[in-house]
């Protein structure tokens, strides 16, 4: 702090005019950098918003020069992915896959959570270590001995091979870590005089107390478990097991060229990571900056 | 107490048990009677309860730490042993010691992939930083109101999109005939560019994507890093004449340097294991990824090729140990040159 003080104190004097850091980067008026801020972020959702419009647009509207603009909302197309292909049953994959992804992480992160704020016992902080650590180690270095390790415990081309191995988070486990760490201990005291067990009073007291937690984890599995593609794609090989991402790919393949059913399937795909950021879009975006934040610190 | 309470705003299943149990504390309420029964209740307790309590503890991290060791931390030690045997997954072994190495490095495809990756990682960890910090310094301002969280919410929500899902557009974005991105250039008056079908230029519309892709993420992360530059600072440099360059060298930059480290470390390590999106745009149609003439293999792809499409699990476990390294040994690097040029609070 000291440092910093002075060394500002002393670079370049007193020589400059009144400018200042706020009115610095503005030789827009307020009003000008209103209207930047939003036509950058226009750019940002627009190939968003063109998966939309070529999904109803009319024929051939992908090939428009200049590019169509204006949604036609004819869904047309959607129904016909939606009749004609297997999308439902890979989207149901889907759903299955990541809610019940969501309910082991939430399981194992507060049982973790609780099991390394509340007792104290040998060897705790290494077993903390241990738990963030899977966090530092590179996933893409990793993927060619967890293909061997599925093989060997036979849970290629199963639900469970996609289920499983993401069952339990790092974040999740410092996440109720933490939130478990503010309760005062005298809780557990009492809970414990008046006969409940540990499961009974995480379920009724630690767990209702730690909501935001239990919210972030939520958001932050949904999201990754919802977008799971190279884990299948290496994992999986019957249609029986698979999620819509890797569905996608495969309609990447077999409808090529025809814009309009391929951009209808990544409709469907995308519909719920939509809605659910249109609600939540604040404690998403605080969820997911948090956890990258975790990783380093 | 608390108890209580809680068990009042949210009745448990078994009613009848509750409503017996809320009698008793009823009749001894207050603070000082319940701290004397925790005493007592801690010295009723057995020897085998207070041994066995750190038990559980214990215990209750076993779901988590199963998960872990078994499909991430046995993996990482196993890559330490396969990468020097000759193996598939029947198990059929035979040490070779550097011998995979030795054929790695006789493939020109694998030096080609490591300068891939070298081009990709070099290109997108500046122009991420660049880019995201430009974007965290035009939206500073009206965060806090709707419009400027508004702008930040849409410059976000690509990173949250699955990568498949979004690549399909950006495919048809870089339709040499159709898409976009020429539409853009011929009226620019640049020429028209074949994108993903081009050696050349694959590798820059699969940046263009991941920069889409990613850089909300890090603006957000560079938002924090300004929000929490002390006002006093700010208004002392101003006070004593600094203009905006100055203002920005000196005291922003600095300030702001835990979050550029962050972000440096991610966009490295993100940008190494990239996978996804090279899959689907370059190549996702043939499943088989990589771009055309392999320009857009990078490590992680050459990985999964030799490993799922050639089957040569032995070379892929190899060049896996590879880049677990050369991961490790930059992070440490960075941690170290961090201690240097980064200025903590």
């Amino acid at each position: 702090m000291k440092n910093t003080r002075s060394s500002i104190a002393s670079s370049e004097g007193r020589s400059g005019g009144r400018s200042s850091w706020k009115h610095s980067t503005g030789h827009l008026t307020l009003h000008g950098r209103g209207v930047a801020q939003l036509l950058i972020g226009l750019v940002f959702i627009l190939p968003v918003y063109w998966v939309l419009v070529i999904a109803t647009g009319h024929h051939g509207d992908a090939y428009a020069i200049p590019p169509v603009l204006v949604p036609a909302m004819q869904f047309g197309a959607i129904g016909f992915v939606l009749t004609h292909t297997n999308i439902v049953h890979y989207f149901l994959n889907s759903v299955f896959i990541t809610t019940t992804t969501i309910v082991l992480v939430l399981v194992t992160g507060v049982l973790a959570g609780w099991g390394l704020a509340a007792y104290h016992y040998r060897g705790r902080e290494a077993l903390f270590m241990v738990v963030i650590g899977v966090m530092m180690l590179p996933q893409q270095a990793l993927i060619v001995t967890q293909f061997n390790v599925m093989f060997h415990l036979g849970l290629l081309d199963t639900y469970a091979g996609l289920i499983l191995p993401f069952g339990a988070s790092s974040a999740a486990i410092f996440l109720f870590r933490q939130a478990f760490l503010q309760l005062p201990e005298s809780f557990w005291d009492v809970a414990r005089l008046e006969g409940a067990n540990v499961f009974q009073y995480l379920w009724r007291v630690a767990v209702p107390t730690a909501r935001p937690a239990v919210a972030t984890v939520t958001l932050l599995t949904f999201i990754v478990s919802w977008s799971q593609f190279q884990w299948p794609l290496i994992m999986t090989s019957s249609k029986a097991v698979q999620p819509i991402e890797l569905a996608l790919s495969h309609y990447m393949a077999s409808f090529s060229n025809n814009w309009r059913d391929l951009t209808s399937a990544a409709v469907i795909a995308l519909v719920p990571v939509l809605v659910i950021f249109a609600f939540t879009q604040k404690y998403m975006v605080k969820a997911v900056v948090g956890e990258d934040r975790g990783v380093t610190e | 107490m608390v108890l209580e309470k809680t068990r009042r705003r949210r009745p448990g299943p078994s009613g009848t048990a509750n409503t017996d149990r809320t009698q008793q504390p009823a009749t001894s309420p207050g603070e000082p009677q319940g701290r004397t029964a925790v005493l007592t209740l801690d010295r009723e307790q057995s020897w085998v309860v207070r041994a066995v309590r750190p038990l559980v503890g214990y215990l209750l991290v076993v779901p988590a730490l199963a998960i872990f060791v078994t499909f991430f931390y046995i993996p990482a030690v196993m890559l330490f042993v396969l990468a020097f045997y000759h193996w598939n997954v029947f198990g059929a072994t035979t040490f070779r010691g550097l011998g995979n190495f030795y054929t790695l490095f006789n493939q020109p495809l694998y030096w080609q992939s490591l300068l891939t990756t070298g081009y990709f990682v070099l290109v997108m960890v500046p122009l991420t930083l660049l880019v995201a910090l430009g974007l965290a310094l035009l939206l500073r301002e009206g965060v806090r109101q709707a419009r400027g969280g508004f702008a930040r919410s849409l410059i976000f929500l690509p990173h949250v999109t699955p990568l498949i899902a979004t690549s399909i557009i950006w495919v048809w974005i870089f339709d040499p005939q159709f898409g976009l991105a020429n539409f853009v250039l011929t009226h620019l008056g640049l020429p028209r560019l074949g994108w993903l079908e081009d050696p050349h230029w694959a590798m820059p519309a699969v940046m263009l994507y991941t920069l889409w892709h990613s850089v909300g993420l890090y603006t957000v992360l560079f938002l924090g890093g300004l929000a929490v530059i002390p006002q006093q600072v700010v208004e002392a440099a101003r006070v004593d004449g600094a203009k905006t360059l100055t203002m920005f060298r000196r005291v922003i930059w600095p300030l702001l340097s835990p979050t550029t480290f962050l972000v440096l470390i991610l966009t490295t390590v993100n940008t190494m294991q990239a996978f996804g999106q090279i899959f689907a745009l370059t190549g996702g149609a043939t499943g088989r990824g990589g771009g055309p003439a392999y320009s857009t293999s990078t490590d992680a792809v050459l990985i999964y090729q030799t490993a799922f499409t050639y089957y040569h699990l032995s070379l892929a476990a190899t060049m896996s140990l590879i880049l677990f390294v050369i991961l490790l040994v930059i992070t440490v690097i960075q941690k170290r040159l961090s201690s240097r040029w980064v200025f903590y609070r």
